[in-house]
């Protein structure tokens, strides 16, 4: 009879699963010259459900440091964030996280 | 100046002349032929659709990924908002509360083409238009389109 490998594999997987968490990929928007203030801060709220306080400070912190992180996660939802920011016209790229 | 005034159930109530009304439908039709098919190169679709990952691969996957749906997404957008447009003279219309969100993105889009079209920095967009300049009367368009965007949001935000 053949030894089973299916613990070594769960065990792989498991491993690769706990690094997740500790790495996420974050959500970057940057600054433009073009977007209006109000309309940045209306879109981060509508797509985040972020407060109207949330939203405004990220908003400054977009046009006063040039870019701000606005969501994090797993590779799958960042890119589901960008790609909805995209459709907003917002400026929007994701990294992982050092 | 068109005005947008919140009417409850009904929406936004909004009134366009007709000079405006002229205006913004040409533009929303140069928009569409914008948004006919991917043109990588041009600096407008790099701003419209921009890319989500420093690294050029992920970049290029990601464009594939999403791309058409993004499209296809600000054309919706654009037929929205000409379909309440269409036709000539002076105008009022009720934009119900579903379609607001069309005629910000597509009002973003519009105002994201141009400003990127003329390479405005912040200067430039807070400084006086000089209407003696070539991009002067492109500035004013620029302008008067986040005006009518301002107009709106100020009726749905608290």
């Amino acid at each position: 009879m053949q030894p089973s490998v299916a613990p070594e594999r769960v065990q792989i997987e498991d491993t690769s699963e706990q690094d997740e968490p500790d790495r996420p990929w974050l959500v970057i928007v940057w600054n433009d010259p073009i977007n209006l203030m109000s309309y940045v801060t209306w879109v981060l709220q509508k797509l985040f459900g972020y407060s109207r306080a949330k939203a405004t400070k990220l908003m400054l912190d977009v046009h006063h440091k040039g870019r701000a992180v606005v969501s994090s996660g797993t590779r799958e939802k960042a890119e589901l964030d960008c790609f909805r920011l995209h459709g907003y016209g917002l400026w929007a790229t994701l990294t992982k996280s050092d | 100046m068109p005005e947008f005034i919140w009417a409850d159930e009904e929406g936004l109530r909004a009134s366009f002349d007709g000079h405006e009304r002229e205006l913004l439908l040409g533009l929303l039709n140069e928009m569409e032929g914008l948004l006919e098919e991917p043109r990588r190169g041009d600096v407008v679709d790099q701003r419209l659709f921009p890319d989500a990952y420093d690294d050029e691969k992920d970049a290029e996957a990601f464009h594939e990924l999403v791309g058409d749906e993004l499209r296809e997404g600000k054309r919706l957008a654009v037929g929205t908002i000409k379909d309440r447009l269409k036709g000539r003279g002076a105008v009022e219309m009720s934009i119900p509360e579903d379609e607001i969100e069309a005629w910000l993105t597509a009002l973003t889009d519009l105002r994201l083409a141009i400003g990127t079209r003329l390479d405005v920095s912040e200067e430039m967009m807070s400084a006086d238009i000089d209407p003696e300049e070539p991009e002067g009367a492109a500035l004013s368009v620029l302008h008067w389109l986040g005006w009518l965007q301002e107009s709106i949001l100020a009726e749905i935000t608290d």
